[in-house]
């Protein structure tokens, strides 16, 4: 009788499941980096939080709970803002106290686990504790936002740590995003240099770990989990915005110098060589423009050699060959943002409407202020992908997002252009910006091998 | 003979005086070329009994020796009405919109003038494309258009031989005369607020009457016997280059002075400045079979419009090349089917009926504000009457079009779903001399 009792209830619930529903959104669990984190021109503030693409997909999967680590206004660190466009570009970070946490008490882990700065390994192993960065530590900021809390009590009673992937699978959602990588190989085109074990992280040690990261999630979880892949470095604009010539009055056009000799046509250079050829950087007479990350200082480099271009290029090519092949092992599907982006990149326009959304600099309306990340468009025209490539894998219904809204909405108050002295059209302090986001340990690299209990 | 005379020309004046301005057909091709063949569904290839043979069969004309000079004049008012609710990711889920209003009064005229036995002159103004939209200035789709009116009038004189008694052959040339008249907004990402703003509005007009472009018709009918009908019609692809026009731009301020002068340094406000484009309308041909006796007409009818000839809309700024484009539009070849019949009550008096079945060339991702196709069935009925020498033909369709969407797929990035209809009603006078 019990059992036909049961089978009646299982009938009945799905019978009043809708016919489209594949997949749950009960508990949903965003892991990642910055993009996940909707982290947007240099920072974490709520506004732009709400419109990451986690946020974005819960609220059109009808996900009932979506906590994030909201950030007020100016945001965490402050968010670039554009303080004139003409005759240059000056975008400087927006004045003020940085902003404060709003949601640090919530007594459960957040939905949206990306973390600003985090690769592979720190998806696995790294922890934070918010007591840290309330003390006005800053060595480990972001961890601290997000994560808050280093050490919980295991299933078996005994202390364990409480990285992002456990905090994740102590949900136990009902579908899990994963996005992770950028940061394995991202910061080697904001340094200017790739250099392995360093800027970028070895093949052996991302193919040792991504499946450990996925496996976990598989086996420990009873979600549907959706894979996003990774960029490459020259689908942003902060390689691809400056040229290699520069219009010098009375003079005419100027091929820009490096350490090197002339930087070529194939050659990149990054928004944070725009202070230094302000400075005169690059040209005659002028020091060249730096091209490595100066182990002294600690300066990025800000050109980017073909060859180099393509190391980073064929690494990500590699990591992108192990997330496909460790997807495909668990069955899982995978969005492939990396030619997504690179046709934006290449000019095939995003059309909504008849207004061409583009991966330019200020004007294209996918990226923000820092070159790097996305901005709320940008982070729609994620979104939007996802929900394509989710519907279509596991036969769901999800509705596509509202762009009409994203496109025009208020926007966050954008303060009158102010003074047009600088003449710079990315201010050392944004590159400063950029520096903290893609910390760069010089002289510790990561171990290789790890204490993996934390997560068996 | 006098009076004639003037007559004829101020039937020609009233002709040109109204302006056509139209819409409807499927595409944007009209056949609503007289009221008696609208109110017959357009199946007047084979029976091409009346001046409006000039445009469904000149052959036609060869057979109405004994009505002497004709002249047929009219006007057919269109209404359009059309709903546009719109899908995410643009404008978005529960978006709505509804074109503005209008009424299209595209006219026609034909003077038929047999000059022997075997000979008949013709010549003819229609309308044969035509397209008018029209949304509200806050309309999500204005960045694609906000109003457009392009029309191609023609002007063809034609011959008609009639060889034996029961075949007749015709010829005509077509002098058309296009025109254009496209207004859209200018979208652009606001760096300040990082979201779309509307920076401009640029208004595209084809100057005065200057392009102009050839092309020819010909048809042929049988009589078969036992009051048995054949006939056929072929209308030439129109290949017209537009050279005499000009665009104008208009800033809109954004708030950001800055954004506006960069934007200004690109794009010419304040001016207007040469355009260029290329439309080659596409050839028809019809086959129809009537039969007729005393009382009745019957009349069925097949064509096929060579709609692939629209496969793009290039529009060309020679001097600011950066600001050219080209509206992809894809169009297919299409068949239509179109029955008529006529009840001639008495010498005075006639009714008719028709339907009408045109499936639509456009592919849903061409589907635009500009133009929101979808197939289409016709359900006709008119009245013909003589009183003073004159033939009074009225006619009214509904024209009933399938609601469509544009599936994920629209070249524009607007996506939604098109619910149009359309009352023709018209009116068409013969004077016969």
């Amino acid at each position: 009788m019990k059992k036909l009792v049961l089978v009646l209830t299982l009938v009945a619930l799905l019978g009043a499941l809708p016919v489209s529903a594949q997949v749950d959104f009960t508990r949903y669990v965003a892991l990642g980096d910055s993009l996940t984190a909707g982290f947007v021109s240099g920072g974490l503030v709520q506004y732009y939080q709400e419109r990451s693409y986690p946020a974005y997909l819960a609220q059109q999967a009808g996900a009932p709970v979506f906590e994030m680590p909201l950030v007020s206004e100016p945001g965490f660190p402050p968010l670039l803002e554009l303080k004139a466009l003409v005759p240059s570009p000056v975008i400087q970070a927006k004045p003020g106290a940085p902003g404060m946490p709003l949601n640090a008490t919530l007594p459960v882990p957040y939905n949206n686990l990306g973390v600003p700065g985090a690769d592979l390994y720190d998806l696995l192993f790294t922890t934070g504790d918010i007591q840290n960065l309330l003390a006005g530590n800053t060595d480990n900021a972001m961890h601290d936002l997000i994560l808050r809390i280093p050490m919980v009590l295991g299933p078996d009673g005994n202390p364990m740590e409480f990285p992002a992937i456990a905090q994740a699978i102590a949900q136990q959602p009902t579908f899990v995003t994963l996005w992770i990588g950028n940061n394995d190989e991202l910061g080697a085109a904001v340094a200017g240099t790739p250099i392995d074990g360093i800027t970028m992280t070895p093949v052996d040690v991302f193919q040792q770990l991504y499946p450990q990261a996925v496996g976990a999630l598989a086996t420990m979880t009873n979600a549907k989990i959706a894979i996003v892949n990774l960029p490459n470095p020259t689908a942003i604009p902060f390689v691809t915005t400056i040229g290699n010539y520069v219009d010098v009055p009375g003079i005419g056009t100027v091929q820009l110098e490096g350490e090197y000799g002339p930087i070529g046509d194939d050659d990149y250079i990054t928004l944070g060589a725009s202070a230094l050829i302000a400075q005169g950087y690059g040209l005659p007479g002028f020091p060249p423009l730096p091209e490595d990350i100066n182990p002294a200082t600690g300066e990025y480099g800000v050109v980017l050699r073909a060859a180099e271009v393509q190391a980073i290029k064929d690494r990500v090519a590699a990591f992108n060959q192990i997330i496909q092949q460790t997807a495909d092992a668990f069955g899982i599907p995978v969005l492939d943002i990396n030619s997504i982006f690179d046709d934006i990149a290449a000019g095939d326009h995003w059309v909504l409407g008849g207004v061409e959304i583009s991966a330019d600099f200020l004007l294209g309306g996918i990226f923000g202020y820092d070159g790097v990340h996305p901005q709320s468009i940008g982070y729609g025209l994620v979104t939007t992908e996802l929900i394509n490539m989710i519907n279509k894998a596991y036969g769901a219904d999800i509705p596509q997002l509202n762009m009409g809204q994203v496109l025009f909405e208020g926007g966050e108050p954008t303060m009158p252009a102010g003074a047009k002295a600088a003449d710079v059209v990315f201010s050392q302090a944004a590159f400063d910006r950029l520096k903290q986001t893609f910390p760069i340990n010089l002289h510790e690299p990561r171990p290789i091998s790890h204490d993996t209990q934390a997560i068996d | 003979m006098r009076t004639a005379k003037h007559r004829v020309l101020l039937a020609l004046a009233v002709a040109a005086l109204a302006v056509p301005s139209l819409t409807q057909g499927a595409g944007f091709a009209l056949f609503e070329h007289g009221n008696r063949g609208m109110a017959m569904g357009g199946a007047m290839t084979a029976v091409a009994d009346d001046p409006s043979a000039l445009y469904w069969n000149p052959a036609g004309i060869a057979f109405q020796m004994d009505e002497g000079v004709q002249v047929q004049m009219g006007v057919t008012l269109i209404q359009p009405s059309q709903h546009f609710n719109g899908e995410s990711p643009y404008p978005g889920d529960g978006y709505k919109a509804e074109q503005i209003s209008q009424t299209f009064y595209p006219p026609h005229l034909y003077v038929v003038m047999p000059m022997n036995e075997h000979i008949a002159l013709g010549f003819s103004v229609t309308t044969p494309f035509g397209l008018g939209t029209y949304w509200d200035d806050d309309f999500a789709g204005r960045f694609i258009s906000k109003r457009v009116d392009l029309k191609l009038t023609e002007m063809s004189p034609n011959v008609a031989f009639k060889l034996t008694d029961g075949f007749a052959i015709g010829f005509g040339i077509d002098y058309a005369i296009g025109q254009i008249d496209l207004t859209n907004n200018i979208g652009f990402v606001d760096p300040y607020t990082q979201k779309v703003a509307d920076v401009g509005q640029l208004h595209l007009s084809t100057d005065g009457l200057g392009n102009t472009a050839w092309g020819y018709h010909a048809g042929v009918q049988v009589k078969l016997g036992k009051g048995f009908s054949f006939g056929a019609l072929y209308r030439s692809e129109i290949n017209l280059t537009y050279t005499d026009g000009y665009g104008s731009f208009r800033q809109f301020a954004t708030g950001h002075p800055d954004f506006d002068a960069a934007l200004a340094a690109q794009i010419p406000f304040g001016q207007k400045v040469d355009i260029r484009s290329k439309i080659t309308y596409p050839d028809f041909f019809t086959f129809g079979l009537a039969w007729q006796n005393e009382k009745w007409t019957l009349s069925g009818q097949w064509g096929r419009m060579d709609w692939s000839s629209f496969d793009e809309l290039p529009i060309e700024f020679p001097d600011y090349p950066h600001l050219s484009t080209t509206v992809k539009e894809g169009y297919k070849n299409v068949d239509q089917y179109r029955f008529g019949v006529e009840y001639k009550l008495n010498e005075k008096l006639a009714v008719q009926a028709g339907y009408l079945h045109d499936n639509t060339p456009q592919p849903r991702a061409s589907m635009s504000p500009l133009l929101g196709d979808g197939d289409r069935d016709g359900y006709c009925a008119g009245v013909s009457f003589e009183a003073f020498g004159i033939r009074t033909d009225v006619g009214y369709m509904y024209l009933d079009i399938d609601t469509r969407d544009t599936g994920g797929m629209s070249f524009d990035g607007y996506e939604g779903e098109y619910h149009s209809k359309a009352q023709l009603f018209g009116a068409t006078m013969t004077l016969k001399f």
